[in-house]
Protein backbone atom coordinates (compact mmCIF):
# COMPACT_ATOMS: atom_id res chain seq x y z
CA UNK A 1 0.00 0.00 0.00
CA UNK A 2 2.84 2.40 0.88
CA UNK A 3 4.55 1.59 -2.41
CA UNK A 4 1.27 2.32 -4.17
CA UNK A 5 0.97 5.71 -2.49
CA UNK A 6 4.59 6.73 -3.09
CA UNK A 7 4.74 5.56 -6.71
CA UNK A 8 5.17 8.68 -8.87
CA UNK A 9 3.76 6.96 -11.96
CA UNK A 10 0.51 6.07 -10.23
CA UNK A 11 0.02 9.69 -9.20
CA UNK A 12 0.80 10.82 -12.73
CA UNK A 13 -1.87 8.45 -14.04
CA UNK A 14 -4.36 9.68 -11.43
CA UNK A 15 -3.67 13.33 -12.30
CA UNK A 16 -4.02 12.55 -16.02
CA UNK A 17 -7.36 10.83 -15.45
CA UNK A 18 -8.55 13.69 -13.25
CA UNK A 19 -7.58 16.33 -15.81
CA UNK A 20 -9.21 14.35 -18.63
CA UNK A 21 -12.46 13.99 -16.66
CA UNK A 22 -12.53 17.62 -15.58
CA UNK A 23 -11.83 19.11 -18.99
CA UNK A 24 -14.01 16.51 -20.71
CA UNK A 25 -16.96 18.12 -18.95
CA UNK A 26 -15.66 21.69 -19.07
CA UNK A 27 -15.12 21.70 -22.84
CA UNK A 28 -18.82 20.88 -23.26
CA UNK A 29 -19.64 23.62 -20.75
CA UNK A 30 -17.52 26.03 -22.81
CA UNK A 31 -19.23 25.24 -26.09
CA UNK A 32 -18.63 21.70 -27.37
CA UNK A 33 -21.79 19.59 -27.85
CA UNK A 34 -23.43 18.24 -24.70
CA UNK A 35 -21.64 15.18 -23.26
CA UNK A 36 -19.07 15.53 -26.08
CA UNK A 37 -16.46 17.69 -24.41
CA UNK A 38 -14.01 15.06 -25.55
CA UNK A 39 -15.05 12.38 -28.02
CA UNK A 40 -12.48 11.07 -30.45
CA UNK A 41 -15.01 9.52 -32.84
CA UNK A 42 -17.24 12.63 -32.94
CA UNK A 43 -14.20 14.85 -33.48
CA UNK A 44 -12.96 12.61 -36.30
CA UNK A 45 -16.40 12.70 -37.96
CA UNK A 46 -16.37 16.51 -37.75
CA UNK A 47 -12.83 16.64 -39.15
CA UNK A 48 -13.66 14.26 -42.00
CA UNK A 49 -16.66 16.45 -42.84
CA UNK A 50 -14.56 19.61 -42.85
CA UNK A 51 -12.15 17.93 -45.27
CA UNK A 52 -15.05 17.08 -47.57
CA UNK A 53 -14.99 13.34 -46.86
CA UNK A 54 -18.71 13.24 -46.12
CA UNK A 55 -21.67 15.42 -47.14
CA UNK A 56 -23.40 16.00 -43.77
CA UNK A 57 -23.43 19.78 -43.51
CA UNK A 58 -24.15 19.57 -39.78
CA UNK A 59 -20.96 17.62 -39.01
CA UNK A 60 -18.16 19.71 -40.51
CA UNK A 61 -15.55 21.33 -38.29
CA UNK A 62 -11.80 20.92 -37.87
CA UNK A 63 -11.71 20.14 -34.16
CA UNK A 64 -8.47 21.56 -32.71
CA UNK A 65 -8.51 18.97 -29.93
CA UNK A 66 -7.24 16.21 -32.27
CA UNK A 67 -4.04 18.02 -33.36
CA UNK A 68 -3.70 19.12 -29.73
CA UNK A 69 -3.64 15.56 -28.41
CA UNK A 70 -1.18 14.39 -31.06
CA UNK A 71 1.16 17.39 -30.93
CA UNK A 72 1.09 17.47 -27.12
CA UNK A 73 2.07 13.82 -27.06
CA UNK A 74 4.77 14.45 -29.66
CA UNK A 75 6.25 17.37 -27.69
CA UNK A 76 6.23 15.30 -24.53
CA UNK A 77 7.85 12.33 -26.29
CA UNK A 78 10.54 14.56 -27.81
CA UNK A 79 11.36 16.17 -24.46
CA UNK A 80 11.40 12.79 -22.74
CA UNK A 81 13.55 11.35 -25.58
CA UNK A 82 10.84 8.77 -26.26
CA UNK A 83 9.94 9.86 -29.76
CA UNK A 84 10.92 7.02 -32.04
CA UNK A 85 9.66 5.98 -35.44
CA UNK A 86 8.49 2.43 -34.89
CA UNK A 87 5.95 0.14 -36.53
CA UNK A 88 5.62 -1.85 -39.71
CA UNK A 89 3.58 -4.78 -38.43
CA UNK A 90 0.30 -5.62 -40.18
CA UNK A 91 -0.38 -2.09 -41.48
CA UNK A 92 -3.49 -2.93 -43.52
CA UNK A 93 -4.96 -4.85 -40.63
CA UNK A 94 -4.40 -1.81 -38.41
CA UNK A 95 -5.99 0.50 -40.97
CA UNK A 96 -9.07 -1.72 -41.09
CA UNK A 97 -9.09 -1.92 -37.29
CA UNK A 98 -9.24 1.86 -37.18
CA UNK A 99 -12.16 1.79 -39.58
CA UNK A 100 -14.12 -0.71 -37.47
CA UNK A 101 -13.26 1.14 -34.25
CA UNK A 102 -15.09 4.12 -35.74
CA UNK A 103 -18.01 1.92 -36.77
CA UNK A 104 -18.40 0.60 -33.22
CA UNK A 105 -18.07 4.06 -31.69
CA UNK A 106 -20.54 5.74 -34.01
CA UNK A 107 -23.15 3.01 -33.58
CA UNK A 108 -22.94 3.59 -29.83
CA UNK A 109 -22.58 7.39 -30.41
CA UNK A 110 -19.23 8.01 -28.78
CA UNK A 111 -15.78 6.66 -28.04
CA UNK A 112 -14.91 5.04 -24.68
CA UNK A 113 -14.03 8.46 -23.20
CA UNK A 114 -17.45 9.79 -24.16
CA UNK A 115 -19.05 6.64 -22.76
CA UNK A 116 -17.70 7.59 -19.33
CA UNK A 117 -18.52 11.28 -19.81
CA UNK A 118 -22.11 10.33 -20.67
CA UNK A 119 -22.28 7.99 -17.69
CA UNK A 120 -20.91 10.58 -15.28
CA UNK A 121 -23.41 13.15 -16.58
CA UNK A 122 -26.23 10.83 -15.54
CA UNK A 123 -27.05 9.26 -18.92
CA UNK A 124 -28.45 5.86 -18.03
CA UNK A 125 -28.69 4.68 -21.65
CA UNK A 126 -24.96 3.93 -21.66
CA UNK A 127 -25.12 0.86 -19.40
CA UNK A 128 -25.51 -1.54 -22.29
CA UNK A 129 -22.53 0.09 -24.03
CA UNK A 130 -20.44 -0.16 -20.88
CA UNK A 131 -21.36 -3.81 -20.53
CA UNK A 132 -20.41 -4.37 -24.18
CA UNK A 133 -17.07 -2.63 -23.66
CA UNK A 134 -16.29 -4.78 -20.62
CA UNK A 135 -17.28 -8.00 -22.39
CA UNK A 136 -15.21 -7.03 -25.45
CA UNK A 137 -12.17 -6.27 -23.31
CA UNK A 138 -12.74 -9.49 -21.37
CA UNK A 139 -12.86 -11.60 -24.54
CA UNK A 140 -9.80 -9.87 -25.98
CA UNK A 141 -7.88 -10.32 -22.72
CA UNK A 142 -8.74 -14.01 -22.79
CA UNK A 143 -7.48 -13.99 -26.37
CA UNK A 144 -4.19 -12.43 -25.30
CA UNK A 145 -3.65 -15.15 -22.72
CA UNK A 146 -4.50 -17.76 -25.36
CA UNK A 147 -1.85 -16.58 -27.77
CA UNK A 148 -3.64 -13.99 -29.92
CA UNK A 149 -0.82 -11.60 -30.56
CA UNK A 150 -0.29 -8.88 -33.12
CA UNK A 151 3.42 -8.18 -33.38
CA UNK A 152 4.65 -4.94 -31.93
CA UNK A 153 6.40 -2.78 -34.50
CA UNK A 154 10.13 -2.39 -34.65
CA UNK A 155 12.22 0.75 -34.87
CA UNK A 156 12.12 2.00 -38.44
CA UNK A 157 14.39 4.09 -40.60
CA UNK A 158 13.14 7.10 -42.53
CA UNK A 159 11.42 9.17 -39.87
CA UNK A 160 7.92 8.14 -40.96
CA UNK A 161 6.71 8.67 -37.41
CA UNK A 162 6.47 12.42 -37.95
CA UNK A 163 4.03 12.12 -40.85
CA UNK A 164 0.79 11.71 -38.89
CA UNK A 165 1.69 14.52 -36.45
CA UNK A 166 2.56 16.68 -39.47
CA UNK A 167 -0.77 15.84 -41.10
CA UNK A 168 -2.64 16.97 -38.00
CA UNK A 169 -0.44 20.07 -37.73
CA UNK A 170 -1.56 20.80 -41.29
CA UNK A 171 -5.22 20.38 -40.21
CA UNK A 172 -4.56 22.87 -37.42
CA UNK A 173 -3.13 25.36 -39.92
CA UNK A 174 -6.21 24.86 -42.11
CA UNK A 175 -8.40 25.69 -39.11
CA UNK A 176 -6.68 29.04 -38.70
CA UNK A 177 -6.21 29.87 -42.42
CA UNK A 178 -9.71 28.61 -43.40
CA UNK A 179 -9.18 28.11 -47.13
CA UNK A 180 -12.33 27.92 -49.27
CA UNK A 181 -12.17 24.15 -49.74
CA UNK A 182 -12.47 23.47 -46.00
CA UNK A 183 -16.06 23.28 -44.80
CA UNK A 184 -17.43 24.59 -41.52
CA UNK A 185 -20.96 23.87 -40.35
CA UNK A 186 -23.08 26.85 -39.41
CA UNK A 187 -25.65 24.70 -37.62
CA UNK A 188 -25.85 21.29 -36.00
CA UNK A 189 -23.46 19.79 -33.49
CA UNK A 190 -20.33 20.74 -35.46
CA UNK A 191 -21.27 24.41 -35.14
CA UNK A 192 -21.00 24.00 -31.37
CA UNK A 193 -17.46 24.35 -30.14
CA UNK A 194 -15.45 25.77 -27.29
CA UNK A 195 -13.12 28.71 -28.14
CA UNK A 196 -10.39 27.40 -30.43
CA UNK A 197 -7.41 28.44 -28.31
CA UNK A 198 -8.90 27.03 -25.13
CA UNK A 199 -9.63 23.70 -26.87
CA UNK A 200 -6.14 23.60 -28.28
CA UNK A 201 -4.38 24.41 -25.00
CA UNK A 202 -6.46 21.89 -23.07
CA UNK A 203 -5.78 19.21 -25.69
CA UNK A 204 -2.04 19.94 -25.67
CA UNK A 205 -2.00 19.55 -21.87
CA UNK A 206 -3.97 16.30 -22.05
CA UNK A 207 -1.72 15.04 -24.86
CA UNK A 208 1.39 15.67 -22.73
CA UNK A 209 -0.10 13.99 -19.65
CA UNK A 210 -1.46 11.04 -21.61
CA UNK A 211 1.92 10.45 -23.22
CA UNK A 212 3.74 10.52 -19.87
CA UNK A 213 1.16 8.39 -18.07
CA UNK A 214 0.14 6.05 -20.96
CA UNK A 215 -3.47 6.69 -19.96
CA UNK A 216 -5.98 4.62 -21.90
CA UNK A 217 -9.58 3.71 -21.11
CA UNK A 218 -9.54 0.19 -22.51
CA UNK A 219 -5.99 -0.33 -21.23
CA UNK A 220 -7.23 0.50 -17.72
CA UNK A 221 -10.01 -2.08 -17.92
CA UNK A 222 -7.74 -4.66 -19.56
CA UNK A 223 -5.20 -4.25 -16.74
CA UNK A 224 -8.01 -4.57 -14.21
CA UNK A 225 -8.86 -7.98 -15.72
CA UNK A 226 -5.22 -9.02 -15.86
CA UNK A 227 -3.73 -7.77 -12.58
CA UNK A 228 -6.67 -6.54 -10.55
CA UNK A 229 -6.78 -3.39 -8.48
CA UNK A 230 -2.99 -3.00 -8.50
CA UNK A 231 -3.29 -1.68 -12.08
CA UNK A 232 -2.28 2.03 -12.04
CA UNK A 233 -4.33 2.79 -15.17
CA UNK A 234 -7.47 1.60 -13.43
CA UNK A 235 -6.97 4.24 -10.72
CA UNK A 236 -6.55 6.81 -13.47
CA UNK A 237 -9.93 5.77 -14.81
CA UNK A 238 -11.43 6.02 -11.31
CA UNK A 239 -9.95 9.54 -11.00
CA UNK A 240 -11.42 10.47 -14.39
CA UNK A 241 -14.88 9.24 -13.41
CA UNK A 242 -14.82 11.03 -10.03
CA UNK A 243 -13.52 14.28 -11.56
CA UNK A 244 -16.15 14.16 -14.30
CA UNK A 245 -18.99 13.54 -11.81
CA UNK A 246 -17.87 16.42 -9.57
CA UNK A 247 -17.42 18.79 -12.53
CA UNK A 248 -20.79 17.77 -14.01
CA UNK A 249 -22.48 18.51 -10.68
CA UNK A 250 -20.68 21.84 -10.30
CA UNK A 251 -21.49 22.99 -13.83
CA UNK A 252 -25.10 21.84 -13.60
CA UNK A 253 -24.76 19.43 -16.51
CA UNK A 254 -25.56 16.35 -14.42
CA UNK A 255 -29.00 15.02 -15.21
CA UNK A 256 -29.74 11.51 -14.06
CA UNK A 257 -32.17 9.66 -16.27
CA UNK A 258 -32.91 7.43 -19.19
CA UNK A 259 -34.94 9.80 -21.34
CA UNK A 260 -34.13 13.07 -23.06
CA UNK A 261 -30.38 12.54 -22.90
CA UNK A 262 -28.33 14.30 -25.60
CA UNK A 263 -26.89 12.12 -28.37
CA UNK A 264 -28.34 8.89 -27.00
CA UNK A 265 -30.59 6.15 -28.34
CA UNK A 266 -32.47 3.17 -26.97
CA UNK A 267 -31.14 0.44 -29.27
CA UNK A 268 -29.49 -1.21 -26.29
CA UNK A 269 -28.46 -4.37 -28.10
CA UNK A 270 -26.64 -2.42 -30.79
CA UNK A 271 -24.99 -0.14 -28.22
CA UNK A 272 -23.76 -3.30 -26.56
CA UNK A 273 -22.54 -4.77 -29.85
CA UNK A 274 -20.86 -1.53 -30.96
CA UNK A 275 -18.91 -1.19 -27.75
CA UNK A 276 -18.14 -4.92 -27.71
CA UNK A 277 -16.42 -4.36 -31.04
CA UNK A 278 -14.55 -1.30 -29.74
CA UNK A 279 -13.37 -3.01 -26.54
CA UNK A 280 -12.26 -6.15 -28.33
CA UNK A 281 -10.49 -4.32 -31.13
CA UNK A 282 -8.82 -1.79 -28.82
CA UNK A 283 -7.16 -4.47 -26.72
CA UNK A 284 -5.91 -6.30 -29.80
CA UNK A 285 -4.28 -3.19 -31.25
CA UNK A 286 -2.97 -1.86 -27.95
CA UNK A 287 -5.27 1.00 -27.02
CA UNK A 288 -8.53 2.89 -27.34
CA UNK A 289 -9.00 5.54 -30.07
CA UNK A 290 -7.54 8.22 -27.77
CA UNK A 291 -4.46 6.11 -26.99
CA UNK A 292 -3.94 5.52 -30.74
CA UNK A 293 -3.73 9.29 -31.27
CA UNK A 294 -1.21 9.64 -28.44
CA UNK A 295 0.89 6.75 -29.74
CA UNK A 296 0.81 8.25 -33.24
CA UNK A 297 2.24 11.39 -31.65
CA UNK A 298 5.10 9.33 -30.22
CA UNK A 299 6.12 8.20 -33.70
CA UNK A 300 4.27 4.88 -33.71
CA UNK A 301 3.39 4.35 -37.36
CA UNK A 302 1.17 1.36 -36.53
CA UNK A 303 -0.99 3.66 -34.40
CA UNK A 304 -0.72 6.18 -37.24
CA UNK A 305 -2.31 3.62 -39.57
CA UNK A 306 -5.14 3.12 -37.06
CA UNK A 307 -5.64 6.90 -36.95
CA UNK A 308 -5.80 7.08 -40.74
CA UNK A 309 -8.25 4.15 -40.74
CA UNK A 310 -10.39 5.98 -38.18
CA UNK A 311 -10.34 9.17 -40.25
CA UNK A 312 -11.39 7.25 -43.36
CA UNK A 313 -14.05 5.44 -41.34
CA UNK A 314 -15.31 8.78 -40.02
CA UNK A 315 -16.06 9.86 -43.58
CA UNK A 316 -17.62 6.55 -44.59
CA UNK A 317 -19.90 6.10 -41.54
CA UNK A 318 -21.53 9.43 -42.31
CA UNK A 319 -21.70 8.96 -46.09
CA UNK A 320 -23.11 5.44 -45.86
CA UNK A 321 -25.58 6.16 -43.03
CA UNK A 322 -23.77 3.79 -40.67
CA UNK A 323 -23.59 6.10 -37.67
CA UNK A 324 -26.46 6.05 -35.20
CA UNK A 325 -28.64 9.01 -34.25
CA UNK A 326 -31.02 9.67 -31.39
CA UNK A 327 -33.59 7.81 -33.53
CA UNK A 328 -31.52 4.62 -33.25
CA UNK A 329 -29.14 2.48 -35.26
CA UNK A 330 -29.71 2.26 -39.00
CA UNK A 331 -29.83 -1.00 -40.92
CA UNK A 332 -26.40 -0.19 -42.41
CA UNK A 333 -25.03 0.47 -38.92
CA UNK A 334 -26.24 -2.94 -37.76
CA UNK A 335 -24.69 -4.64 -40.79
CA UNK A 336 -21.38 -2.77 -40.29
CA UNK A 337 -21.14 -3.83 -36.63
CA UNK A 338 -21.71 -7.46 -37.55
CA UNK A 339 -19.08 -7.25 -40.29
CA UNK A 340 -16.72 -5.66 -37.73
CA UNK A 341 -17.30 -8.52 -35.30
CA UNK A 342 -16.64 -11.03 -38.10
CA UNK A 343 -13.40 -9.12 -38.84
CA UNK A 344 -12.23 -9.19 -35.23
CA UNK A 345 -13.10 -12.88 -34.82
CA UNK A 346 -11.20 -13.77 -37.98
CA UNK A 347 -8.29 -11.67 -36.79
CA UNK A 348 -8.19 -13.52 -33.49
CA UNK A 349 -8.01 -16.82 -35.36
CA UNK A 350 -5.40 -15.69 -37.87
CA UNK A 351 -3.12 -13.91 -35.39
CA UNK A 352 -3.14 -16.68 -32.80
CA UNK A 353 0.23 -18.22 -32.08
CA UNK A 354 -0.26 -21.93 -31.55
CA UNK A 355 2.19 -24.29 -29.95
CA UNK A 356 3.68 -26.61 -32.55
CA UNK A 357 3.24 -30.30 -31.84
CA UNK B 1 23.46 13.63 -44.35
CA UNK B 2 25.74 16.22 -45.99
CA UNK B 3 28.45 13.75 -46.91
CA UNK B 4 28.68 13.80 -50.67
CA UNK B 5 27.32 15.41 -53.80
CA UNK B 6 24.16 13.26 -53.73
CA UNK B 7 23.20 14.47 -50.23
CA UNK B 8 24.08 18.08 -50.95
CA UNK B 9 22.10 18.11 -54.22
CA UNK B 10 19.04 16.80 -52.40
CA UNK B 11 19.35 19.44 -49.67
CA UNK B 12 19.80 22.14 -52.29
CA UNK B 13 16.69 21.00 -54.21
CA UNK B 14 14.73 20.69 -50.97
CA UNK B 15 15.60 24.25 -49.96
CA UNK B 16 14.62 25.54 -53.41
CA UNK B 17 11.26 23.76 -53.31
CA UNK B 18 10.43 25.02 -49.80
CA UNK B 19 11.14 28.60 -50.94
CA UNK B 20 9.01 28.06 -54.08
CA UNK B 21 6.14 26.67 -52.01
CA UNK B 22 6.37 29.57 -49.56
CA UNK B 23 6.27 32.05 -52.48
CA UNK B 24 3.35 30.23 -54.10
CA UNK B 25 1.34 30.21 -50.89
CA UNK B 26 1.91 33.74 -49.75
CA UNK B 27 2.97 35.95 -52.68
CA UNK B 28 1.65 34.59 -55.98
CA UNK B 29 -1.55 36.11 -57.41
CA UNK B 30 -4.52 33.73 -57.05
CA UNK B 31 -5.82 32.36 -60.32
CA UNK B 32 -9.53 33.14 -60.70
CA UNK B 33 -10.41 29.77 -62.22
CA UNK B 34 -8.85 27.98 -59.24
CA UNK B 35 -10.97 29.99 -56.83
CA UNK B 36 -14.16 29.07 -58.66
CA UNK B 37 -13.32 25.39 -58.63
CA UNK B 38 -12.35 25.34 -54.98
CA UNK B 39 -15.02 27.51 -53.43
CA UNK B 40 -17.10 24.64 -52.15
CA UNK B 41 -18.20 26.58 -49.09
CA UNK B 42 -19.82 29.32 -51.20
CA UNK B 43 -21.60 26.66 -53.26
CA UNK B 44 -23.04 25.10 -50.12
CA UNK B 45 -24.20 28.46 -48.75
CA UNK B 46 -25.90 29.27 -52.05
CA UNK B 47 -27.54 25.84 -52.17
CA UNK B 48 -28.88 26.30 -48.65
CA UNK B 49 -30.21 29.81 -49.33
CA UNK B 50 -31.83 28.62 -52.55
CA UNK B 51 -33.37 25.66 -50.73
CA UNK B 52 -34.88 27.88 -48.05
CA UNK B 53 -36.24 30.34 -50.62
CA UNK B 54 -37.71 27.47 -52.63
CA UNK B 55 -39.39 25.90 -49.59
CA UNK B 56 -40.84 29.18 -48.36
CA UNK B 57 -42.19 29.99 -51.80
CA UNK B 58 -43.51 26.48 -52.56
CA UNK B 59 -45.24 25.99 -49.23
CA UNK B 60 -46.53 29.60 -48.95
CA UNK B 61 -50.08 28.61 -50.04
CA UNK B 62 -50.24 26.09 -47.18
CA UNK B 63 -49.10 28.70 -44.68
CA UNK B 64 -51.61 31.21 -46.05
CA UNK B 65 -54.53 28.77 -45.77
CA UNK B 66 -53.46 27.86 -42.23
CA UNK B 67 -53.18 31.54 -41.28
CA UNK B 68 -56.71 32.08 -42.60
CA UNK B 69 -57.88 29.31 -40.28
CA UNK B 70 -58.65 26.90 -43.13
CA UNK B 71 -56.61 23.97 -41.78
CA UNK B 72 -58.42 21.21 -43.72
CA UNK B 73 -57.71 22.97 -47.02
CA UNK B 74 -54.13 23.55 -45.90
CA UNK B 75 -53.70 19.82 -45.25
CA UNK B 76 -55.15 19.01 -48.69
CA UNK B 77 -52.77 21.47 -50.34
CA UNK B 78 -49.91 19.90 -48.39
CA UNK B 79 -50.85 16.45 -49.71
CA UNK B 80 -50.92 17.82 -53.23
CA UNK B 81 -47.43 19.26 -52.80
CA UNK B 82 -46.16 16.05 -51.24
CA UNK B 83 -47.01 14.21 -54.43
CA UNK B 84 -44.60 16.51 -56.25
CA UNK B 85 -41.91 16.53 -53.54
CA UNK B 86 -42.17 13.33 -51.47
CA UNK B 87 -40.03 12.96 -48.36
CA UNK B 88 -39.58 16.67 -47.82
CA UNK B 89 -39.00 17.53 -44.15
CA UNK B 90 -40.64 20.93 -44.45
CA UNK B 91 -43.94 19.29 -45.36
CA UNK B 92 -43.73 16.98 -42.34
CA UNK B 93 -43.11 19.92 -40.01
CA UNK B 94 -46.03 21.88 -41.49
CA UNK B 95 -48.26 18.81 -41.18
CA UNK B 96 -47.22 18.45 -37.53
CA UNK B 97 -48.10 22.05 -36.84
CA UNK B 98 -51.51 21.76 -38.56
CA UNK B 99 -52.40 18.48 -36.83
CA UNK B 100 -51.53 19.89 -33.42
CA UNK B 101 -53.73 22.90 -34.10
CA UNK B 102 -56.53 20.47 -34.94
CA UNK B 103 -55.98 18.65 -31.66
CA UNK B 104 -54.49 15.48 -33.17
CA UNK B 105 -51.65 15.38 -30.63
CA UNK B 106 -50.14 11.94 -31.25
CA UNK B 107 -50.24 12.35 -35.05
CA UNK B 108 -48.84 15.88 -34.83
CA UNK B 109 -45.90 14.76 -32.70
CA UNK B 110 -45.23 11.86 -35.09
CA UNK B 111 -45.12 14.31 -38.01
CA UNK B 112 -42.65 16.54 -36.15
CA UNK B 113 -40.45 13.51 -35.40
CA UNK B 114 -40.49 12.53 -39.06
CA UNK B 115 -39.52 16.07 -40.10
CA UNK B 116 -36.65 16.28 -37.60
CA UNK B 117 -35.37 12.85 -38.63
CA UNK B 118 -35.49 13.91 -42.29
CA UNK B 119 -33.63 17.14 -41.58
CA UNK B 120 -32.01 18.01 -38.25
CA UNK B 121 -32.08 21.72 -39.11
CA UNK B 122 -35.67 21.92 -37.84
CA UNK B 123 -34.59 21.29 -34.24
CA UNK B 124 -31.74 23.78 -34.49
CA UNK B 125 -32.04 27.22 -32.93
CA UNK B 126 -29.47 28.61 -35.39
CA UNK B 127 -31.15 27.43 -38.57
CA UNK B 128 -33.38 29.74 -40.58
CA UNK B 129 -35.87 26.89 -40.88
CA UNK B 130 -35.51 25.97 -37.19
CA UNK B 131 -38.57 25.32 -35.05
CA UNK B 132 -36.59 25.03 -31.83
CA UNK B 133 -38.87 27.23 -29.74
CA UNK B 134 -42.03 25.60 -31.08
CA UNK B 135 -40.76 22.06 -30.46
CA UNK B 136 -39.48 22.99 -26.97
CA UNK B 137 -42.92 24.32 -26.09
CA UNK B 138 -44.53 21.18 -27.51
CA UNK B 139 -42.31 18.87 -25.43
CA UNK B 140 -42.80 20.89 -22.25
CA UNK B 141 -46.57 21.00 -22.66
CA UNK B 142 -47.27 17.48 -23.91
CA UNK B 143 -44.73 15.25 -22.14
CA UNK B 144 -46.44 15.32 -18.71
CA UNK B 145 -49.88 14.88 -20.29
CA UNK B 146 -48.80 11.93 -22.43
CA UNK B 147 -47.15 10.28 -19.42
CA UNK B 148 -50.47 10.48 -17.58
CA UNK B 149 -52.29 9.01 -20.59
CA UNK B 150 -49.84 6.11 -20.77
CA UNK B 151 -50.22 5.48 -17.04
CA UNK B 152 -53.98 5.39 -17.44
CA UNK B 153 -53.89 3.10 -20.49
CA UNK B 154 -50.53 1.30 -20.48
CA UNK B 155 -51.53 -0.90 -23.41
CA UNK B 156 -52.45 1.96 -25.73
CA UNK B 157 -50.20 1.66 -28.74
CA UNK B 158 -50.96 5.22 -29.86
CA UNK B 159 -49.91 6.85 -26.60
CA UNK B 160 -46.89 4.60 -26.09
CA UNK B 161 -45.67 5.57 -29.55
CA UNK B 162 -46.38 9.23 -28.80
CA UNK B 163 -44.35 8.94 -25.59
CA UNK B 164 -41.40 7.42 -27.46
CA UNK B 165 -41.69 10.14 -30.09
CA UNK B 166 -41.72 12.93 -27.56
CA UNK B 167 -38.69 11.40 -25.80
CA UNK B 168 -36.93 11.48 -29.16
CA UNK B 169 -37.70 15.19 -29.56
CA UNK B 170 -36.56 15.81 -25.98
CA UNK B 171 -33.28 14.03 -26.68
CA UNK B 172 -32.71 16.05 -29.86
CA UNK B 173 -33.46 19.29 -28.01
CA UNK B 174 -30.85 18.31 -25.40
CA UNK B 175 -28.22 18.55 -28.15
CA UNK B 176 -25.16 16.32 -28.19
CA UNK B 177 -23.29 14.88 -31.12
CA UNK B 178 -25.43 13.64 -34.01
Amino acid sequence: MRRFLTDRHIWLVIVSGGILGTFGVLLAFWGNPEHSGICISCFLENTAGALGLHPDTRMQYLRPELPGFILGAMASALVGKEFKTRGGKAPIFRFMSGFFLLVGCTVFIGCPIKLFLRLTAGDMTVWSGLLGLLVGIGIATRGLTSGVYIDRGETQRGGGGVLVPLLFLFFLLLLFVRPAFILFSERGSAAQHAPVLISLLVALLIGVLAQRSRFCITGALRDLFLIGFRAPLFWGLVAMVLAAVVTSLLTGSFRLGLYGQPGAHFDMFWSFAGMLLVGWMSVLIGGCPFRQLVKAGEGDTDAGMVVLGMLTGAGIVQSWNISATAAGVSFYGQVAVLVGLIFVLTTSLLFRERATA
Amino acid sequence: MFRDFFDRAHWFALGGLVIALFYLLFFSPVDGSTVRKQDKRLELVLQEKARIAFLLETYAPVEELAAAGNRAAALLKLEELERDFPGEAHASILRGSLLLEQGAIAEGIAAYVLGVRQNGDYIDARSLLGRHREITALVEAELPLIKVRVEKSPNSRTWNEALNNIYYLQSRLAGGCE
